[in-house]
């Protein structure tokens, strides 16, 4: 172990830096920016008030129970509001589906007679089933509003009947969890980042290893490079997409064999849509990230330089693109950069087809695949047009 | 002088006022070149002298700062015209994980090269006929430059650029090269290679002795020689950049008359 030598080594990494600026800055400001923004999505969500809606179908012990909740959700002191009453139950998994709501609250036709009957009563609470998290918070307020208007309208020195709740949603199930709704819309994420650095590291080979410059001696056109590129890629995205696609949606137990005990490949994940659809968004993605990777790998000296766009591309994306949490539950002017970026869109048409079992005919869908397929368009117009830059 | 009508030919590579700058740098300073087809140019001068760059203009590669680059009469760049150039660039440019057959295939598709035929022609040439199954990671410095020639000639091209060829080849192979490109001109082909070294001037047709950006003369070996008073190529590029034997600046005035006539 010769000092100087170890010294010698040192000091050619600090001299890289010295060189590398770029590297150096990244080096402080990647984690101070995502740690900074991941504090802001966190602290500054908004705080939402849960929506909800009444059905009666109890008669007149449904409307005092109704005016009770009235008065006790006013100015929402538990982060709950009674918006409105719905005629049906079917009514109010409509305005669910639409958005409009987030939780109905049924009082069964029952109500009375159990009562009366000196049964516990059942109400049933419904939610979209779309975001297991914040539903079950939304639940638990409920039902501490119910304990207060139990206790309100219980008559004066009678202990309060308190019903007992049953869960339903509109889609998937009940006992459907974090990753049940996660899962699925990763998918877009994953295409989007492994091709983005794939793309970005190769095209910067083809530069600095000379070969694009050959390739730019030929009759080659960009068109037809930025195009070759994103079937190339766009093939092993497919297998890519395909391979997750099973193992989020299939489920094998493998029994006990030998020293090995019984396990399970595949998350089982419930779905209720077409991964047909979920597979063109992959695809979308994919050729956006092609040509992404092709524009952004001119800013690049070195392959390391094309790694330090993760915390600029990839990181921003992943925390306000709607994976981990709503949207509109951003500040405001992270929703505004939430709505230019691809994932977004991304997330939006994953859960729409594969939670909410919506296909092409669903506006959403049709939407999104459209911010997407001009998203990617506007990538390969960047693509080509940094290609041409390469004839300086 | 009219190139032109010097020749009497439609020049199959043309240079007009060519410049290129970078900044400060005027790696190429005005530049007038006529090439006549079937004939082999030597673009000899230092490193940094602007070979590489005035050959990456005439082959459509850079846009010049001034002037015009033509190649069979067409104003480059011109993508189309391309099918009718073979560039070999200076660096290695091929895919190290791709297999010599896979590197020459793929340049050759994009050419427009069909079936197998040329392609092998063009490794046997090379002498890698053997090796096409061999990833390029694999290959020797001298083989890599062998295999880039075969790739810049397997569409048959009837402008040939060549970036210091034979860098690394090994003396026997460098004499069967030349031997090729004689055979290339000879069937019309016009070969413009750029070297640093003088020792290969005297297999080409005309020598362009290149300096700061700036064509210092040109001539044959012959004429270029006795224009500079001296038998060595070297000593000769050394009068006309106005530098003594030794490479130290003479006074002014001293260097020979750049013209030497053709
Ligand atoms: N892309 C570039 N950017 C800046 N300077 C360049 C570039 N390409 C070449 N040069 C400069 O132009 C001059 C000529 O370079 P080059 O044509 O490669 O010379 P040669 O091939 O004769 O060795 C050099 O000073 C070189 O540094
Ligand atoms: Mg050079």
């Amino acid at each position: 172990m010769n000092p100087r030598r170890v010294a010698a080594v040192a000091r050619r990494i600090a001299e890289g830096f010295r060189r590398d600026r770029r590297s150096l800055a990244l080096l402080v400001v990647a984690p101070l920016v995502i740690v900074a923004l991941l504090g802001w999505v966190l602290r500054d969500q908004k705080s939402t008030v849960v929506d909800l809606a009444v059905v009666n179908e109890a008669g007149a012990i449904g409307s005092r129970i109704t005016d009770a909740l009235t008065t006790a959700t006013a100015n929402a002191p538990n982060g709950v509001s009674l918006v409105e009453t719905d005629e049906s139950e079917a009514v109010a998994r409509d305005r669910i589906r639409n958005g409009q709501i987030d939780l109905a609250l049924v009082l069964p036709s029952t109500l009375l007679s159990d009562v009366a009957a000196g049964h516990q009563p059942t109400l049933t609470v419904i939610t979209a089933g779309t975001d297991p998290a914040a539903e079950g918070g939304a639940f638990a307020s409920l039902q501490s509003v119910l304990g207060t208007v139990a206790s309100t309208i219980a008559p004066p020195g009678s202990a309060p009947i308190i019903p007992k709740i049953e869960h339903q949603t509109v889609y998937l199930s009940p006992d459907a969890d974090q990753v049940d709704v996660l899962a699925p819309v990763f998918l877009g994420l994953f295409a989007y980042f492994f091709v983005f650095i794939l793309t970005g590291i190769s095209f910067l080979r083809e530069r600095v290893g000379g070969t694009l410059e050959r390739l730019l001696a030929t009759p080659v056109t960009r068109a037809e490079i930025v195009l070759g590129y994103a079937i190339g890629f766009s093939v092993f995205a497919t297998l890519q997409v395909l391979i997750l696609l099973g193992y989020v949606l299939g489920r094998i137990d493998v029994p006990t064999i030998g020293p090995v005990g019984a396990f399970t490949i595949g998350l089982g994940v419930q779905s209720a849509g077409n991964p047909a659809i979920a597979f063109l968004v992959a695809l979308l993605m994919a050729v956006g990230a092609v040509n992404l990777g092709i524009y952004l790998s001119t800013f690049a000296r070195t392959e390391l330089q094309v790694l330090q766009f993760i915390p600029i591309v990839i990181v921003p994306q992943g925390l306000l693109g709607g994976i981990f949490w709503p949207i509109d539950r951003l500040p405001d002017i992270l929703q505004a950069i939430a709505h230019v970026l691809p994932v977004t869109y991304a997330v939006d048409a994953l859960r729409e087809v594969m939670l909410k079992g919506g296909d092409l005919g669903s506006s959403a869908v049709q939407t999104d695949l459209l911010v997407l397929a001009g998203i990617a368009v506007l990538f390969v117009l960047l693509g080509a047009f940094t290609i041409k830059r390469e004839v300086a | 002088m009219n190139a032109r009508a010097a020749v009497g030919f439609e020049p199959a590579v043309e240079a007009i006022g060519l410049r290129k700058h970078f900044g400060p740098i005027h790696a190429v300073d005005g530049i007038d070149l006529a090439f006549t087809p079937g004939r082999i140019y030597g673009l000899l001068g230092p490193n940094g002298s602007g070979k590489t760059t005035l050959i990456r203009l005439l082959a459509g590669l850079a846009r010049p700062s001034g002037g015009e680059a033509r190649i069979l009469g067409l104003t480059m760049p011109d993508r189309p015209t391309l099918g009718k150039v073979g560039y070999m660039p200076q660096a290695e440019a091929l895919y190290p994980d791709l297999s010599v057959g896979e590197n020459i295939g793929f340049f050759a598709a994009l050419q427009g090269v069909r079936g197998s035929a040329a392609i092998d022609r063009s490794l046997d040439l090379v002498e890698l006929g053997s090796r096409k199954g061999a990833p390029v990671l694999e290959l020797s410095g001298g083989m890599r430059r062998r295999l880039s020639l075969a790739v810049t000639l397997v569409h048959e091209p009837p402008v040939l650029f060549l970036d210091e060829p034979t860098v690394g080849v090994d003396p026997a192979l460098r004499v069967q090269f030349w031997g090729h490109f004689r055979k290339l001109a000879d069937a019309g082909t016009t070969i413009l290679v750029a070297s640093h070294v003088m020792d290969e001037a005297d297999r080409c047709d005309e020598l362009v002795f290149v300096r700061a950006g700036r064509v210092i003369a040109r001539g044959t070996g012959a004429d270029l020689r006795s224009t500079a008073g001296t038998d060595n190529l070297e000593t000769a590029f050394l009068r006309f950049a106005g530098l003594d034997d030794a490479g130290r600046p003479l006074d002014a005035g001293r260097g020979p008359d750049p013209e030497a006539a053709p």
